[in-house]
């Protein structure tokens, strides 16, 4: 590595069973604009129910703070945990242990309707491939999360300009199935962006996108960043790692 | 990886042939289970004891037929009888007539209080120490009565009453005053010595009823007071050959064995029997044959006393003619006339008020009693009292009977006029019932035994529908004297005759009616109508007894080859079940059409309950005629087995046609779901160079493996069952596959994408909750949603094709017993089939659904991840298929109206219901399973 962050990378025990147990520090770079999101020694395992099957640790102890402002970039293998670190921060499933705290107050405490509402108002989240509802133009997918506040009319003027922000001024009447990977991508950080967001989650946005295409993404989570969003990003583009604040690696 | 192996791999495909494979085992082996059972139930019950009807008059095919047939018409000559016999398809030709209407006095009734004043040999003589089974006097209990020392003031009212099962009428009611007391023993001087006779104490008035009764007088047991003459009771009897008729009816035939070893006609001169049991009596009778009955040519005649007493006092009155014959019957045990004759007692002063009511002594007509044989004296017995004449000992049968010859009167009664009123949906037909004309009945004699007039105002006769003679017009002939030659029992015939058929039973038992409905036409609960001696005209009486052709000779007098038989009824000689013999029992009927007679084939017919208005059955005393109500009764339906038969059989190839329906739209929307499924692979293959050739064998090879199972198993359910449904169904699931196939590969064929115009479409509803999104989806998903709610409304269809079938498995063959036993039979496969349907329709709406349930799962974890909370998904989910369900709704409910309309049109409107609810409960279901 070759910026200026500070990075260190441990080895997890291997368990025996196979798995590997990762464990990751964080360092803070950046000046300190809240922390909005919080996870605490979390650890994710899959399976183990009634079926019999061993249960499978895709993450140990993990630990993160997020600051507004800050982007964090969960790097990592295939299979290595991003994804789930990313949903459990975004509040989508429920780690096995440890705590997610959302502007200092711990999900454990709420319940499904309240996360929803939170998640609303607090989380961009933005799904490997952007996930487009199809059937629906560019500019309506990003009004859906206004839709649950009955505010997609008082929203479309701040939805066109924030698809013009990403690029897709010219683009937003047309359908998921009319748009380009990256094209897609930009909608769905739109469409994250399009309630006042603070943390957006963005799980693999650069994946499958051509240096241009996913230079652009890039550039636009780092604009965010300078509007006092975190962004927590899961990817292993290496561009990405190297203007990420912090940075985790997962091994 | 080979055909087989991605047949495997498609699951869809391999699904679809399995379900096609079950769905095409299942409704061939429910189609021929079904048409074994509806076979096997109709043989069974639609050939009775006998195959044709014989009448003069002609009937009608394939009508409602009342089941009285012996209506003393006759019609049909003995020359016709044996020209029936000799024609060679007959197995068995037996003939049966109604002879005549019998009314006969029951023996004046008595009242019997106990007034016994114990042993005393002066009076009883030697009478105890010679009777068989007589006390010895030593033994003898101490004097008893029930009457006190001084006479006591009493009012008798004696009356009859009727029932006709629904009301009950009295006949008459007539009262008597007097005293009554505990007799005494008077000792007199006559002349020669010392007489003793048993009297009244001091100051007994006694009792008695206007005449023709007599008086009271104590004897030697009791006080015995005579009250009115009970009503006249009526009989029918009929005609039968009796060995025509034991074959016909088997051993259950056997009761009229003795009727065979009557004499000839030319040896039943009432006067000549008449004397031979005379001089038995004469020159004395063992106590055994007192016990068993004389020997009479072979039989022994338990009640021959009452033939004896009865030709002394026709002798008396005159009534015996060189004419007289005697006849032989057997005779009914028990009757179905409903009459119950009773006393009610009072104490009363001298004012006439009453001081204490002692009881009501009554007796009923009951099974008992038998015909033109009182079994037992008609007498009352005062309440409290024991009867101590057994103290005497067995008296044996000598004493009991009818002292009166009988009337004999071939005035028959008019029958009920029936005429046809509107048809249910299930085929039963509405009658109207009109009673015959009014007669006044239940008079008294003329005149008394001693000559003297008697005084009619004592009972008030009435007017009533009567089936008896008609007093008006009566007229006394030859008297003929009952012989009676044994019993039947008419439970035992009625076992032999059967359920479903009783048409045999029809000359001995009209069948029963029962009142369902009053005459506002509310339900009522269900009352066995009985014949009664305030009888309609509406319900005929059972035969009481039976006899021969000479019986019938001697009642009606007729010539040589008078047509005086009713009907005969004929077996056909053709063995084997109703549907073996029909070409047979076809070809006799014919035969004996030839011969100028009314043939009706009864093979092939079955009971069925009619429903019959009545009206005018009763009048006021204002003479206002008003209406018995709804009264229903077994007719017979003729072909009723062919009619079951046809329309349940219609019945299933309907619901095979409708399961193949079924089948189809399986096949459809697996194989749309197999196009989705293999669309990208198509692609992929495309772009690694196949051609389109090359593609539409891979797509047909897969298809082909299915389709060579289903062959194989078409194959081997064609070569099981040996049945030509079978085989089209086969054929049929198989030509359904192959289509499926060619439209497959013809859908995976390249088509250039065109579209990259923006969305500008102003028709589309702008998505701002989740029924606007709910409503996009399926809009942009057009195709899915479609196929999803054909598979709905299939579904509906199905569900309102099941209870159009419950309902309609009690109408599929109309009203006849026959049809709800072959409807019975064939529930279990109907229901199965249905209930396949069902599953079938359920199985197309699940893998209609998978199409998208994944990109469903995927959008709504999308839409929570924009922080859609948990209520709103669910709204999202339920509107999606809300809205499905609007679209299935009219395919659903129109489709169970089609299917209800095909398998029973009256119960196609609930089939829409079903198929509404089904469609409507559907739509929580899914919401759940996507969930």
């Amino acid at each position: 590595m070759t910026n200026d962050l500070n990075l260190r990378r441990e080895r997890g025990n291997d368990d025996g069973g196979g798995s590997f147990q990762t464990r990751a520090n964080t360092l803070v770079k950046a000046a300190d604009h809240g922390t909005p999101l919080e996870l605490g020694n979390i650890t994710i395992r899959y399976g183990g129910g009634k079926g019999g099957a061993e249960a499978v640790s895709v993450v140990e102890g993990f630990d993160l703070t997020l600051h507004a402002g800050e982007m964090h970039c969960v790097a990592g293998r295939s299979g290595s945990g991003k994804t789930s670190i990313l949903t459990v921060g975004a509040g989508l499933t429920l780690p096995t242990s440890g705590r997610v705290l959302w502007e200092g107050e711990s999900l454990e405490s709420m319940g499904d309707d309240e996360i929803a509402d939170r998640r609303r108002a607090l989380i961009g989240y933005v799904d490997q491939g952007g996930a487009l509802i199809d059937g629906m133009s560019a500019l309506e997918n990003v009004l859906l999360p206004a839709v649950p506040d009955g505010e997609v009319e008082q929203r479309r003027d701040m939805a066109k300009d924030l698809l013009d922000l990403v690029g897709l001024g010219r683009r937003m009447r047309h359908r998921p199935a009319q748009l380009s990977g990256g094209e897609r991508q930009r909608v769905a950080i739109a469409r994250a962006l399009i309630l006042g967001t603070r943390v957006l989650v963005v799980d693999e946005p650069t994946a499958s996108l051509d240096r241009a295409s996913a230079n652009r993404i890039i550039s636009i989570l780092k604009d965010t960043t300078s509007d006092g969003i975190a962004v927590l990003v899961a990817s292993h583009d290496h561009e990405l790692v190297r203007l990420s604040d912090t940075l985790t690696e997962l091994i | 990886m080979n055909a087989v192996q991605r047949f495997i791999r498609s699951k869809v495909l391999l699904l679809t042939a399995a379900i096609l494979i079950v769905a095409m085992c299942l409704s061939v082996l429910v189609q021929n289970q079904s048409q074994a059972a509806l076979n096997r139930t109709v043989d069974e019950n639609s050939r009775g004891l006998y195959d044709i009807l014989v009448q003069a008059k002609a009937g009608s095919g394939g009508a409602l037929v009342q089941p009285d047939i012996a209506n003393g018409q006759g019609g049909i000559s003995f020359d016709q009888l044996q020209g029936i016999r000799d024609l060679s398809g007959t197995s068995v030709a037996a003939p049966i007539s109604l002879v005549s209407r019998v009314t006969q006095n029951l023996e004046a009734p008595r009242l019997e209080a106990m007034d016994y004043l114990g042993f005393n040999a002066g009076l009883v003589g030697t009478a105890t120490a010679g009777q068989p089974g007589g006390t010895d006097p030593s033994k003898w209990p101490a004097a008893q009565s029930v009457l006190s020392e001084t006479p006591k003031k009493y009012r008798l009212t004696a009356s009859a009453t009727s029932s006709d099962g629904a009301s009950e009428k009295t006949l008459f009611k007539s009262t008597a005053e007097g005293t009554l007391g505990k007799a005494r023993l008077v000792e007199e001087q006559v002349e020669g010595g010392n007489s003793i006779r048993i009297a009244g104490p001091e100051g007994e008035t006694g009792i008695k009823f206007p005449a023709p009764a007599g008086g009271s007088e104590h004897n030697l047991f009791n006080l015995s007071v005579a009250l009115p003459m009970a009503p006249e009771v009526t009989e029918s009897v009929v005609a039968v050959d009796p060995v025509s008729e034991r074959a016909l009816l088997g051993t259950s035939g056997d009761f009229l064995a003795p009727l065979e070893k009557a004499p000839p006609a030319d040896a039943r001169s009432a006067a000549a029997i008449g004397r031979h049991f005379e001089s038995l009596f004469t020159n004395g009778i063992g106590m055994q044959e007192l016990e068993e009955g004389p020997d009479f040519l072979g039989v022994k005649l338990k009640y021959w006393a009452p033939l004896m007493t009865q030709y002394q006092q026709a002798k008396r009155s005159g009534e015996l003619t060189e004419d007289s014959q005697a006849i032989p019957l057997i005779v009914r045990s028990g009757t179905s006339l409903d009459l119950k004759y009773s006393v009610k007692i009072e104490e009363i002063d001298d004012s006439g008020n009453v001081v204490k009511e002692i009881g009501t002594a009554d007796r009923s007509l009951d099974k008992d009693y038998l015909p033109f044989v009182s079994k037992s004296p008609f007498a009352l017995s005062w309440p409290g009292s024991t009867d101590y004449s057994k103290l005497l000992g067995n008296s044996a049968n000598f004493s009991r009977g009818l002292y009166s010859p009988a009337t004999w009167s071939t005035n028959f009664a008019s029958a009920p006029k029936y005429t046809d009123g509107s048809t249910a949906g299930n085929g039963a037909t509405e009658k109207t019932a009109t009673p015959g004309e009014w007669v006044t009945v239940n008079r008294l004699p003329e005149k008394t035994a001693g000559g003297e007039p008697v005084d009619q105002t004592q009972r008030n006769p009435v007017d009533e529908r009567s089936y008896r003679e008609n007093l008006e017009t009566g007229k006394k002939l030859a008297t003929p004297l009952a012989m009676v030659y044994g019993t039947f029992d008419p439970a035992a015939v009625q076992a032999a005759a059967g359920d479903v058929n009783r048409l045999p039973l029809g000359g001995y038992d009209p069948t029963p009616m029962t009142l369902t409905k009053d005459a506002e036409g509310k339900d009522v609960p269900d009352a066995a109508l009985k014949p009664s001696l305030s009888a309609t005209g509406l319900v005929s009486q059972s035969a009481g007894a039976i006899t021969d052709y000479y019986g019938l000779a001697a009642a009606r007098g007729y010539e040589k080859n008078a047509s005086v038989i009713d009907a005969v009824r004929v077996r056909a000689s053709a063995p084997g079940s109703w549907k073996q013999a029909q070409p047979d029992v076809e070809k006799l009927a014919n035969e004996i059409r030839d011969m100028g007679l009314e043939a009706t084939v009864v093979a092939g017919s079955a009971r069925e309950d009619a429903n019959i208005f009545v009206p005018g059955y009763s009048r006021d005393d204002a003479g206002k005629e008003s209406a018995l109500g709804t009264v229903q009764q077994s007719w017979v339906r003729q072909d009723a087995a062919d009619a079951v038969s046809g329309s349940l059989t219609a019945t299933n190839l309907t619901l095979l046609f409708l399961t193949l329906c079924g089948a189809a739209l399986l096949t459809g929307a697996s194989t749309v779901s197999y196009i989705r499924q293999r669309r990208r692979e198509a692609g992929t293959l495309r772009a690694m160079g196949w051609t389109q050739r090359r593609i539409r064998s891979w797509v047909l090879e897969e298809f082909a493996v299915g389709a060579g199972l289903l062959a194989v198993a078409g194959v081997v359910l064609s070569l099981l069952s040996w049945n030509l449904a079978t085989v089209i169904v086969s054929a049929s699931v198989l030509v359904l596959y192959l289509a499926a196939a060619f439209f497959a590969a013809q859908m995976l064929r390249h088509r250039e994408e065109v579209d990259q115009e923006p969305q500008h479409d102003e028709r589309l509803i702008a998505v701002d909750s989740p029924l606007t999104f709910a409503n996009r989806q399926l809009t942009t998903n057009r195709f899915n949603a479609i196929s999803l709610a054909v598979a709905v409304g299939v579904f509906g269809a199905a569900v309102g094709g099941l209870v159009a079938l419950l309902i309609d498995i009690p109408r599929a063959a109309g009203a006849s017993a026959l049809s709800g036993l072959a409807a019975a039979s064939v529930a279990l496969p109907s229901i199965v089939l249905g209930l396949s349907g069902v599953a079938v329709g359920l199985v197309l709406t699940l893998v209609t659904g998978r199409f998208e349930l994944q990109a469903k799962r995927q959008y709504l974890g999308t839409l929570q991840a924009m922080g859609w909370n948990p209520d709103m998904l669910g709204q999202v989910r339920f509107f999606e298929n809300a809205l499905v369900g609007a679209v299935a709704v009219p395919l659903g409910v129109l489709g169970a109206l089609g299917v209800g309309l095909l398998l029973a049109p009256y119960a196609a409107l609930w089939a829409a219901v079903a198929g509404l609810v089904a469609v409507l409960c559907w739509i929580p279901i899914a919401t759940k399973v996507v969930q």
